[in-house]
């Protein structure tokens, strides 16, 4: 068309339509270089072997669970109780793999309870017209309450695999031959198939989605599914680390999945800007802040605040409304 | 005479990203004017005088004000300087009254020890509401009860003041009932002639261009193309003047179906049967292949509400809708079975505006684009770019998001989904509702084309001559009851139709 100028790269319009991919590579493209400075410094570079390792070790149950995430996120919802899903999974599988000397059955009962809680997730949001956050508050509450249940009658606050070889789980290349399996999976279901177009139509705006024929209880139960199905492979990771599992596995994981998916320019209303990079991109920068700030001198207990901040950064940047819109 | 020049623009330019919707133009308005601004959609009609009122900056460009540098950083600014601007799509607040919404911003004007006064606010509101000739609405009605049509008008009686020098209609009068541009016509007239204010009246309804405007401008791609006096806009040969300098090229003789024979296939496509639901306690219709039934009346007749029935979205009390003789209870039914709905409320219903163009084109039809389990984004694209093309969506390519499209350009998305899908019937709630001439023209001859094909459509429209020029079949709705149904006939006139209407 004649009317065509292209885009100028770092032009104002260019930032404006890209801040969200700006903030995500950005954030991490910034950790990168930060570290990639002041570690070696502070006499220990975040490049060593070791300290790959911890990193990796430290990204892997995020990352998996974010990725697995970016379908309920994509649809404007969010899902509050997979933390407490990935302590009962752990503390299933330790408690099963003790008693029959397998991992097999603790996986594919944890699977089978995903799959249920995935559903009613996905359905109620939509059948009872209520929020899908409320639903998986529920969820979080009960199965809170099943862990607390187990682990008293139990009379201890762990548990620890006592036959089972579990060394291949805490083995770099496998966890980062998963991670890169899930994204490729993740990836070309959300990208190439009906299930992510209609997830994020579905976000972007849900009557319009209804009207040219997607039916919302059925896209939003497969994302849950889809989901719960990584929770489960998150579980087994953060299981098999370090062999246990207690009262407190998963605590607090689900908040660190909105934050990773924020800082990886993921917009929680959903819709068509919703990407797989989010997640990837977010996880890493979150544990590369987590492996690099106490390296450079800063007590663990200030990494919490320094997060928050970025944080914040990001939300600014990405929040902001987008404007030069033609009128209607 | 010199006219006292009011407002002047002077080599404004404004771009969208890649899309450039003005062009270096100079442009001014005088007092005692009704300047029509005419132009297809995305000629920059609108754009020009949503900078002039605040709602947007220029790219480049000055803007001058009562003799005064002119650069209003919001409506609110302008509005208080006295340019007022109506947009084309509702903006009232929802969940209060009438009067809140009149006043909003203003609620200081009756506060008291910071309580704010709702007896006199809903006085004030009254009186307000009766200057302006609407007596059917009254300040303390919750905004909620009120039609589209009547929010509209109460936009209206908000955005008009005594300060108002400037008052702009942008594409309004579609939104409004029959009553309430009587009002409009009324109250642009006044502040026009008796006052000596100035109106710019943005529109592509030609008739009423023509009727209600005393100077027009003609715009094209964000060029002016030129200005008509009174005089030239009274030649008889003005619509075809003024149509060739908005499309830039001859669009022809022909326009509507240029048959007069109603036709179509014996086989059903789609029936309801003796349908009731809310105030419509019976309704029957048949239709059948290859045939265009066209459903008119006025906005509030319920026939809006018979084309959602039909496509399973209002739940029935009695009756059935049926598709080759299987019954259609929801819209997903109704899609697989091959039906297609454009809904008249396109922003919120029909399309996803926070989405690319070929996102929203290709949304209906991703289970057929599936081979092998997988879309292939090369077929995606093929299936938009064929409609992009077909309906001339104005649009540097497919990946540009809806919400930088003209009002015209996205109805058209809204109608490409269901071309895209071949749906083998296809209710339209307007489908023409906000698109220029050259596409009404492209849009009638692919609805021709459909027919021929032995597509089945369902037309409401609220415009009388294209229901005239297209149906087969015409049934006209008053007060949720078919009032008459007439055959497709050469000597089928508008007035024999509107006296079922009212």
């Amino acid at each position: 068309m004649e009317q065509t100028a292209t885009v100028k790269i770092f032009s104002k319009d260019w930032f404006r339509t890209h801040a969200s991919s700006i903030a995500g590579y950005g954030g991490v493209l910034f950790c990168i270089i930060f570290f990639s400075i002041t570690t070696p410094i502070a006499g220990q570079s975040i490049w060593s072997g070791e300290k790959l390792a911890t990193l990796i070790s430290d990204v892997i149950v995020l990352a998996i669970l974010s990725v697995g995430a970016v379908f309920v996120y994509s649809l404007g919802s969010m899902d509050i109780s997979i933390g407490k899903q990935v302590g009962l999974y752990a503390t299933i599988m330790v408690a099963i793999a003790n008693s029959t000397g397998s991992l097999i059955l603790g996986i594919v009962i944890s699977l089978a309870i995903s799959v249920v809680i995935g559903i009613v997730n996905g359905a109620t949001g939509e059948l009872l017209h209520i929020h899908s956050v409320i639903s998986s508050l529920v969820f979080m509450m009960v199965l809170g309450g099943i862990s607390t249940i187990i682990y008293s009658s139990m009379g201890s606050r762990n548990v620890a695999l006592k036959t089972i070889d579990h060394h291949i789980f805490k083995n770099t290349w496998v966890m980062v031959a998963v991670l890169v399996i899930e994204v490729l999976i993740v990836s070309f279901l959300f990208n190439y198939t009906k299930f992510g177009k209609n997830a994020k139509a579905i976000g972007a705006n849900p009557v319009a989605a209804q009207q040219s024929g997607i039916n919302l209880v059925k896209y939003k139960v497969i994302a849950y599914v889809i989901m719960g199905v990584f929770v489960v492979v998150a579980a087994i990771f953060q299981m098999g680390y370090t062999g246990s599992a207690s009262d407190s596995t998963g605590t607090g994981f689900e908040m660190n999945v909105m934050v990773a998916l924020i800082l990886g320019g993921m917009p929680l209303s959903g819709g068509m800007k919703s990407r797989v990079s989010c997640a990837v991109l977010g996880s890493f920068t979150f544990s590369l802040l987590n492996v690099g700030l106490p390296i450079i001198g800063i007590p663990v207990n200030t990494v919490n605040l320094i997060k928050g901040i970025i944080f914040i950064i990001v939300v600014l940047i990405t929040c902001r409304k987008s404007r030069g819109i033609l009128p209607r | 005479m010199a006219k006292e020049v009011l407002f002047e623009a002077k080599h404004m330019h404004k771009a969208f990203g890649p899309t450039i919707a003005l062009k270096d133009v100079d442009f001014q308005v005088c007092r005692g004017e009704i300047r029509g601004l005419i132009g297809e959609n995305g000629s920059g009609k609108s754009t020009i005088m949503s900078i002039a009122a605040g709602m947007q900056p220029a790219t480049s460009g000055e803007m001058f004000y009562k003799g005064q540098k002119w650069e209003p950083k919001s409506m609110v600014e302008s509005q208080q300087h006295g340019i007022s601007m109506i947009l084309q799509e509702a903006n009232t607040i929802p969940h209060v009254t009438v009067a809140q919404n009149l006043f909003a911003g203003q609620e200081k004007m009756f506060s008291k020890g910071g309580l704010i006064n709702m007896a006199s606010m809903y006085k004030k509101a009254n009186e307000l509401l009766d200057r302006f000739g609407v007596t059917n609405i009254r300040g303390r009605d919750p905004i909620d009860r009120l039609t589209f049509e009547d929010r509209k008008l109460i936009e209206i009686v908000r955005c008009v003041t005594e300060d108002t020098q400037i008052l702009v209609v942008d594409e309004t009068t579609t939104a409004l009932s029959h009553e309430g541009r009587e009002i409009l016509y009324k109250l642009i007239h006044k502040m026009a002639e008796e006052e000596n204010k100035a109106v710019v009246f943005v529109s592509h309804d030609m008739d009423e261009i023509l009727e209600q405007c005393n100077v027009l401008t003609v715009l094209r791609d964000g060029d002016i193309i030129g200005h008509l006096t009174r005089e030239e806009m009274d030649a008889p040969d003005a619509v075809q003047k003024i149509r060739l300098m908005m499309v830039g090229r001859e669009i022809g003789e022909k326009y509507f179906r240029e048959d007069f024979i109603p036709s179509h296939q014996d086989e059903v496509a789609l029936e309801l049967k003796d349908i009731a639901f809310g105030p419509i306690r019976h309704f029957s219709l048949q239709l059948r292949k290859g045939e265009i039934v066209g459903m008119g009346g006025l906005s509030g007749c319920g026939m809006h509400e018979i084309g959602k029935a039909a496509y399973g979205l209002q739940k029935l009390e009695k009756g059935q809708v049926l598709r080759n003789g299987k019954p259609i209870k929801n819209c997903l039914q109704a899609i697989e079975s091959g039906i297609g709905y454009i809904s008249k409320n396109r922003d919120l219903e029909a399309i996803i505006l926070d989405a690319p163009i070929q996102t929203n084109i290709v949304l209906p039809s991703l289970t057929s684009l599936t081979r092998g389990g997988f879309i292939r984004p090369k077929d995606e694209k093929k299936l938009s770019d064929a409609q992009i093309e077909t309906f001339r969506i104005k649009c540097g390519s497919g990946k540009q998001y809806v919400n930088t499209l003209s009002g015209g350009n996205k109805q058209k998305v809204s109608f490409a989904k269901w071309t895209a899908k071949g749906s083998d019937v296809i209710i339209m709630d307007c489908p023409t509702r906000g698109v220029d001439i050259g596409v009404k023209q492209a849009m009638y001859s692919l609805i021709e084309q459909m027919k021929n094909e032995g597509k089945a459509i369902l037309m409401i429209s609220e415009e009388l001559s294209e229901l005239i020029g297209m149906s087969d079949r015409l049934i006209i709705m008053k007060d949720f009851e078919v009032t008459a149904e007439m055959e497709r006939s050469a000597d089928l006139k508008q007035t024999d139709i509107i006296e079922y209407m009212i």
